[in-house]
C-alpha cells in the first residue's frame, strides 16, 4: 500500500484538488485494508479538514462498502472530492452515492536518471529501516511513517532538479577513471590526517600530515600477517584541474540520497549515491556512501565516502569533527591529541572538504578551492 | 595457553560495569599479563571511549561474526599498553548480530593467545546478557550499596549459579561512600555481603576522578594517587592470586584530608 502524499494542488485531468491530497490505496484488495490505511492517514494532524481523493485501483466495492469508507472519511473531519477505480462495480457504487468518479493522472513528470529508480527506492527504505530500527514492524509510528513520506518526496524532487542540471550541460562527458580497490584493504592504509583547522595553504601546497601509523594495525601484523595487505602500491593520482572536473562529474551522475535530520549515534545510513544531510552526524553514526558525502552541520561520527572505490569521492561538513574518514581504501583518524568531547554550536564553523591527495586524507577550507 | 575468561556483569546498569572494566583489563596489562577486551554491548558500546580508543576503531565482532574480517584484525590495540587489545562492539547493530555460540567460539580463540579475557556485559538478563557469559568460566557480579543494584545483583548470581560453565562468581562492590555508611544512609558492606553472600573481590570508594578520567579516555588506575585506581589494581592482584587486604576506606588520607577532617570536626559536621 502506498501512500503518494500530500500533494496539494497536484494536476490531474479533473483539475486541482484545492486542500486536499491523493489517498494512494490501489494496492488494496480488501476492504478492511482501505479503511485501515484511511483511518491511519486521517489521523494524522496534516490531513484534518482536508479533502481526499482515494485512489482505489481494481478492487470491486458494493454500494454499502463505499458508504462505510464515506462515512469513515466523513466521521475524520474530511470529504471525498473523488474516487479514481478500474472497476465497474465501484463506478457504479459510486454514482449510487453521489461520488463522483474520475480518472487520476499525475501530470508532475516522474524522475528518470540512469540509475535504476527501484534499486534506489529499496535502498531508500532499507537505509530508513536501519535508521528507524526494526525492518519488521508494519506499522511505523505516525512520526515515522511521516519522515520516511518526507524523505521520499524530497528525494524524488531533488533528483528531478538533478536530472535538469545534467541536461542543460551538453558537453561530452568523459568518464573518470576510477582505480578498483577493494574496501577490504581499508586497513592497509596507514594515513592520518590532522583537522587543518586554522592552516591557509594553496590547493597545491603541501598538507599538514602526521605521519604516525595507527599502531593496533602493526600489532595485528606481528599477530597475524597472513591476511594483511602489506605495502600494496596504489596508484598515485595527479590532481590537476581535468581529474578534478572528472570527479565532479563522476559523482554528479549519481543520485543522491537527501536527509533532512540528525543522525544520532548508532544509526547508519548507506547509499549507491551521494548523501546530503542537513543536520548533526553524530559520534557513534556512520554514513557511507558510493559517491560524495555532504553534512551541513557537524560531522561527528564516521564518514566513508566512494565505498566502492571512487578515490576522487569526497567529505564535506561545515564542521569537521569525525572520528575517522575513509575515501575509497584510504583511512584517517581523529589524533587523539585531539580531545573534543562535544562541539559548541555557538563556534564558528568553517565548511571544510576532505578528498584524497597523495594517497592519505586531506582536509582543507572549501572556499580555498 | 589458556587464558581465563572473565565476565563483568551487573544487571543494573549504571553501576559501573564497564568503568570496572576497562580499569581491571588495564591493571592486569600493567602487570604484565596479556589481556583483551571484549565489549558485547552491541548498539550501546562504551568501553572504546573510556580507553580512549574509539578512532581507532576499523572492525568489530559483528564483522568478526560475519567474517568481514579476521578475528585478530578486529583487535585494537592500547595507546599505551601493547598487552591490552580491544575487541569493540558494532554501534549500528542490536543485541541480536552475536549468538552465544559464536561469543563462545571468539573466546575459545582468544583464550590461545591471551592471558585473560574480560567481557563486558550488557545491562539487563536478556540476550546480550545470555551472550556474554556464554563464553566465560568466571564472573564478577559488580554492584553499589543500593537496595536496587543489590537486587538486581542477587538475580544476576542466581542466574550465574544456574549455568554450569560459570566456575566462580566474585562480588565487587562499587561507589561505596564511607562517610554515608558512617551516618547510617548507605548500606554497609557487611549489609552487602550478607545479602548477597557472594565472596567479596574488592570495595571501590566514590571518586569524583572516574568522571574525568572517563571523560578524557584514560582508566584511572594509571593514576597512582586515586583512591579508586588503588583499589581496582588491588582488584586486578586479587584476581591473578595475590592476597592484599582491602584498602582502609575509613581514615582519610593524607595530611591536607586529615587537616580537613580537623576543621569539619570543629565545624560540627562531617564532609
Amino acid at each position: 500500500m502506498d501512500l503518494v502524499g500530500f500533494v496539494e494542488g497536484t494536476k490531474m485531468d479533473k483539475g486541482y484538488i484545492e486542500n486536499g491530497f491523493i489517498v494512494d490505496v490501489s494496492n488494496a484488495s480488501k476492504t478492511s485494508e482501505i479503511i485501515y490505511e484511511l483511518s491511519r492517514i486521517l489521523d494524522l494532524p496534516d490531513a484534518q479538514s482536508k479533502k481526499v481523493c482515494l485512489k482505489l485501483g481494481s478492487v470491486d466495492l458494493s454500494a454499502t462498502e463505499l458508504t462505510s469508507i464515506k462515512a469513515l472519511v466523513e466521521s475524520m473531519n474530511s470529504e471525498i472530492e473523488f474516487v479514481s477505480t478500474s472497476s465497474d462495480v465501484t463506478v457504479k457504487s459510486a454514482e449510487e452515492l453521489n461520488i463522483e468518479v474520475s480518472v487520476l493522472e499525475n501530470k508532475v513528470p516522474t524522475p528518470e536518471f540512469n540509475a535504476d529508480q527501484e534499486k534506489i527506492n529499496k535502498e531508500l527504505e532499507r537505509a530508513l529501516d536501519k535508521i528507524f530500527g526494526d525492518e519488521n514492524t508494519e506499522i511505523k509510528t505516525f512520526a515515522q511513517e511521516k519522515d520516511l513520506k518526507e524523505l521520499k518526496e524530497v528525494s524524488s524532487s531533488s533528483s528531478i532538479a538533478q536530472e535538469v542540471s545534467s541536461e542543460s550541460v551538453e558537453a561530452p562527458v568523459a568518464v573518470a577513471e576510477v582505480v578498483e580497490t577493494s574496501v577490504d584493504s581499508v586497513a592497509s592504509e596507514k594515513t592520518e590526517s590532522e583537522p587543518s583547522n586554522g592552516s591557509s595553504e594553496e590547493f597545491h601546497s603541501e598538507p599538514i600530515i602526521i605521519n604516525e601509523q595507527f599502531d593496533f594495525d602493526e600489532f595485528n601484523a606481528k599477530l597475524n600477517d597472513a591476511n594483511l595487505i602489506d605495502g600494496e602500491e596504489i596508484k598515485e593520482i595527479d590532481y590537476n584541474l581535468d581529474d578534478l572536473r572528472k570527479s565532479l562529474r563522476e559523482t554528479e551522475k549519481l543520485p543522491t540520497l537527501y536527509i533532512q535530520r540528525t543522525l544520532r549515534s548508532g544509526q547508519s545510513i548507506t547509499s549507491e549515491g551521494n548523501i546530503v544531510i542537513i543536520g548533526d552526524v553524530n559520534p557513534g553514526s556512520e554514513v557511507i556512501a558510493k559517491g560524495d558525502i555532504t553534512v551541513w552541520g557537524i560531522l561527528g561520527g564516521i564518514a566513508h565516502a566512494g565505498s566502492e572505490g571512487n578515490k576522487f569521492a569526497r567529505i564535506r561538513a561545515l564542521k569537521m569533527n569525525a572520528i575517522q574518514l575513509r575515501i575509497a581504501d584510504t583511512f584517517a583518524r581523529r589524533p587523539d591529541s585531539i580531545n573534543i568531547p562535544y562541539i559548541q554550536k555557538s563556534d564558528t564553523f568553517i565548511p571544510e572538504e576532505a578528498c584524497i591527495r597523495r594517497k592519505q586524507i586531506y582536509i582543507h577550507k572549501i572556499h580555498e578551492v | 595457553m589458556s587464558g581465563r575468561v572473565i565476565v563483568i556483569t551487573s544487571g543494573k546498569g549504571g553501576v559501573g560495569k564497564t568503568t570496572t572494566n576497562a580499569n581491571i583489563g588495564t591493571a592486569l596489562a600493567r602487570m604484565g599479563k596479556k589481556v583483551v577486551m571484549i565489549d558485547t554491548d552491541l548498539g550501546l558500546r562504551n568501553l572504546d571511549l573510556l580507553l580512549g580508543l574509539e578512532n581507532r576503531i576499523v572492525y568489530t565482532i559483528v564483522d568478526v561474526v560475519e567474517e568481514r574480517c579476521k578475528l585478530k584484525q578486529a583487535l585494537v590495540k592500547d595507546k599505551k599498553n601493547p598487552n591490552l587489545c580491544l575487541l569493540a562492539a558494532a554501534q549500528t547493530r542490536d543485541k541480536s548480530a552475536v549468538t552465544q555460540e559464536q561469543l563462545k567460539e571468539i573466546c575459545e580463540k582468544l583464550q590461545k593467545d591471551f592471558d585473560f579475557i574480560l567481557v563486558d556485559c550488557p545491562a539487563g538478563i536478556e540476550q546480550g546478557f545470555q551472550n556474554a557469559v556464554a563464553g566465560a568460566s568466571e564472573a564478577i557480579v559488580v554492584t553499589t550499596p543500593e537496595m536496587s543494584a543489590v537486587r538486581d545483583a542477587d538475580r544476576i548470581i542466581g542466574l550465574l549459579e544456574a549455568k554450569e560453565e560459570i566456575k566462580s562468581y566474585k562480588l565487587l562492590l562499587n561507589r561505596v561512600r564511607p562517610n554515608l555508611i558512617k551516618s547510617n544512609d548507605m548500606m554497609s558492606v557487611d549489609d552487602v555481603v550478607e545479602i548477597l553472600s557472594a565472596e567479596l573481590i574488592g570495595i571501590i570508594p566514590e571518586d569524583t576522578g572516574i568522571i574525568t578520567s572517563t571523560n578524557k579516555g584514560e582508566p584511572i588506575v594509571n593514576d597512582e594517587k586515586s583512591l579508586a585506581g588503588q583499589a581496582y589494581n588491588n582488584v586486578a592482584r586479587r584476581i591473578i592470586g595475590e592476597d592484599v587486604p582491602f584498602l582502609n576506606l575509613d581514615e582519610p588520607k593524607g595530611v591536607v584530608a586529615k587537616v580537613k577532617k580537623f576543621f569539619s570536626g570543629l565545624m560540627g559536621k562531617e564532609k
